[in-house]
């Protein structure tokens, strides 16, 4: 009887030994690190070239949309979570994650000569302490984009390569551009709006440009900031634009760049980032750049900073993801993120001079890119630093999408101050 | 009885009251301990405060606002719900042909998770090209802001809720409804009482027990609505939508400051305690 048993059991008992093995041997032939980001069209394929070179290592995308991204990282790295192990990280917020201490310090990952590639800016605020803790990958500059052919419809010129818009003279033509196109009575053509419309990346220029700050001198300190007078002014400008003139759409459902692709919006400021979509995706009108605009008595500022990359201090594959950092933000791999990866512009010098080397750049539309290298190095103005960032950039959010829809400028900044001026309290201590 | 007689009760009683203590009373503490602590930023220390997170969030504008907010919300929402609901059990406890299919169409929302429920009315609810704005524009009503607007917001999030939670409480109505012995009324009538008079005297009394559940479940439930909140409006428009839950979440996930958000969610494990028992009082008076 028990003979029949054994029978039975033993070869039972030898599967669920194999089975549970060799998971385990798997493991230790390549290892899986997980890369949590943005919703990159271009990732799969740039890491697919990664996963070639390093045969070992397997990498899982796990691509999340911009604000899911910071809601994601603050709760799971918050919980000491062991994954994800890579990660990116908007530059203004490492000061942030540095002060928790949720980044593995990654200067001992890269040999002498590569952290010297990349601009001295990005290497500085992928700082914290003294100690790298986010490899540069991208940077990022501000154009206005422009539908050439609404223009023509509304028998306005468009701005030159070179030439600089002031945002009067944009106020002054935009309703002139907004369009309603079959007389039913809603708007088909938009003038103008800005990419992200309520991210203060994109609208600082606004305030900055008509002199005032971003944050008090101790990185904390709203009141008396951004409910100053020129907060006020800008942000009156910014809501007449949707609210006063009717010229920029309140509701973002579809995004500015989709309103944009689909010939519905007749110039917007915005990334190139989007010069490589436009052209990938063969848009059926003509369009063209323009430099970023500016307050006539005030100064150019324009947006910069962008994604870096970190990892996870609870990481449990550090060396594998440290490989895919290192190769992510220097040489080839560093090239191919900017090519087909994410289109950010790149945070590499020797990548950075392919604008001004390769031909490709010499003929339009990809000469558009060329404006842009060049735009990145004009009154480009870093986000705050300050290790409340996230909290100050989200309540900003909610605020300027109060804005939009019509809620008074100056209580809407008011409200804000109140809300960050309590979350900076618990940096006080 | 010897002792160990007298013990086996308790040893019974053991494994829930392990799990009592494990899962509810441990956490709460927990998070008391939490609400009267600080983490020092400077030096990365936890440091003991006493009572200054309870004094700093009833002095927070944000938090003073979400309380007003969950109170409305609650004000408004559960006498809609549960006036709703009993409507809905009374229909449904009609004995007409076909009154199970009715049954089962009425039950649906319960089947859609809370997820989908926001998702699908988010896009109904859209100011520039959403259904219901759609239908407002053929009958020549302008459009309405229904997540944009202060004024609207709330009374969308309302709205959603409703669908979503009348059925299940309308559920619970009826099961007490099919509970009443039809002698009851039968002797009613007899005696001459009208529909209202059967209603009010004979339904809604043998009902009370049913109702206080109902009522209790239900404000519970709205204490702790967040999917929504989060998933459409994230507290705005102007903070008209923040209710104490989200922005528990919100303090204590996003904005990383666990001590506060835990001395917000005690203050409304008060605040829902005390509704409980003022309407278990209130209900239980006219014994």
């Amino acid at each position: 009887m028990f003979g029949r048993k054994a029978f039975f059991i033993i070869p039972l008992l030898a599967l669920l030994l194999v089975f549970s093995v060799i998971p385990a041997l798997s493991q230790d032939d390549a290892s899986t690190v997980t890369w949590l980001m943005l919703g990159w069209g271009g990732a799969e394929e740039v890491v697919a070239q990664f996963e070639e070179e390093n045969p070992d290592i397997n990498v899982e995308l796990e691509q999340v949309p911009f604000n899911a991204l910071f809601e994601q990282i603050q709760v799971r790295l918050g919980a000491n979570s062991s994954d994800p192990d890579v990660l990116s990280v908007d530059v203004p917020l490492v000061a942030a994650y540095g002060l928790r201490g949720w980044l593995l310090p990654l200067d001992e990952f890269f040999i002498s000569g590569e952290q010297e590639d990349w601009l001295e800016a990005a290497t500085e605020a992928g700082s914290y302490n003294g100690e790298l803790l986010a490899a540069p990958v991208s940077t990022s500059t501000q154009l206005l984009i422009y539908n050439a052919d609404v223009f023509a419809m509304a028998g306005i010129d468009p701005p030159g390569e070179d030439e600089r818009w002031t945002y009067e003279y944009i106020a002054e033509i935009a309703p002139q551009l907004t369009m309603d196109t079959d007389d039913d009575g809603t708007t088909d053509i938009w003038g103008f709006t800005w990419e992200q419309t309520n991210r203060i990346y994109q609208l600082q220029p606004l305030p900055e440009g008509l002199g005032g700050d971003a944050i008090g001198a101790d990185g904390l300190t709203v009141d008396g900031v951004i409910n100053s007078p020129e907060w006020i002014e800008a942000f009156t400008y910014y809501s007449d634009m949707f609210n006063a003139l009717q010229a920029a759409p309140q509701d973002d459902t579809v995004g500015a760049s989709d309103l944009f692709a689909a010939g519905k919006l007749a110039m917007y400021i915005a990334g190139p980032w989007n010069i490589n979509r436009f052209i990938r995706e063969e848009v059926p009108f003509a369009w063209g750049v323009s430099r970023h605009p500016y307050f006539a008595d005030g100064e150019i500022v324009t947006p910069t900073g962008s994604w870096h990359i970190g990892i996870n201090k609870n990481s449990e594959n550090r060396e594998a993801a440290a490989r895919l950092v290192n190769w992510i933000s220097t040489g080839a791999g560093a090239e191919m993120w900017w090519r087909i990866g994410s289109g950010d512009f790149p945070a590499q010098k020797s990548v950075l001079a392919m604008f001004a080397t390769d031909e490709q750049f010499e003929e339009a539309p990809f000469s558009t890119l060329r404006v842009a290298a060049d735009e990145a190095t004009v009154g480009a103005v870093p986000r705050p630093v300050s290790p409340g960032y996230l909290e100050y950039e989200q309540i900003l959010q909610n605020t300027f999408q109060d804005i939009r829809n019509g809620a008074d400028v100056e209580e809407s900044l008011n409200l804000a101050v109140a809300r960050i001026e309590s979350e900076m309290d618990k940096y006080r201590r | 009885m010897s002792i160990h007689g007298r013990l086996v009760p308790y040893l019974f009683l053991l494994p829930a009251v392990l799990l009592l203590l494990v899962f509810n009373l441990y956490p709460t503490l927990a998070t008391l301990s939490e609400s009267l602590h600080v983490k020092s930023f400077l030096n990365n220390e936890r440091i003991f405060v006493g009572l200054e997170n309870f004094e700093r969030i009833f002095r927070d504008p944000v938090f003073r606002k979400s309380v007003e907010v969950t109170l409305w919300f609650s004000i408004l929402v559960n006498p809609i719900q549960i006036a709703l609901a009993l409507l809905l059990a009374l229909l449904a406890n009609q004995k007409v042909r076909g009154i199970s299919v009715f049954r089962s169409i009425y039950l649906l929302p319960v089947a859609v998770s809370i997820n989908v429920t926001t998702v699908v009315w988010g896009l109904m609810l859209d100011s520039d090209s959403g259904l219901i704005n759609g239908i407002l524009a053929t009958l020549d009503i302008p459009k309405q802001p229904f997540l944009t607007a202060p004024s609207h917001a709330l009374w969308s999030i309302i709205i959603l809720a409703t669908w979503k939670g009348v059925p299940l409480w309308a559920l619970f109505f009826l099961a007490g409804l099919q509970g009443i012995p039809e002698s009851v009324i039968e002797a009613a009538k007899i005696d001459g009482a009208n529909r209202r008079q059967i209603f009010t005297m004979i339904t809604l009394p043998l009902l009370r027990g049913v109702l206080l559940f109902v009522l209790i479940a239900d404000t519970v439930a709205n204490f702790l609505l967040f999917a929504p909140v989060q998933l459409l409006t994230e507290g705005g428009p102007q903070l008209s939508t923040n209710l104490i839950m989200y922005e528990t979440y919100r303090r204590g996930f996003v904005y990383n400051d666990l001590f506060t958000s835990a001395a917000m969610l005690l203050v409304m494990l008060v605040f829902v305690l005390m509704v409980i028992l003022l309407q278990a009082f209130v209900l239980r008076r006219r014994d």
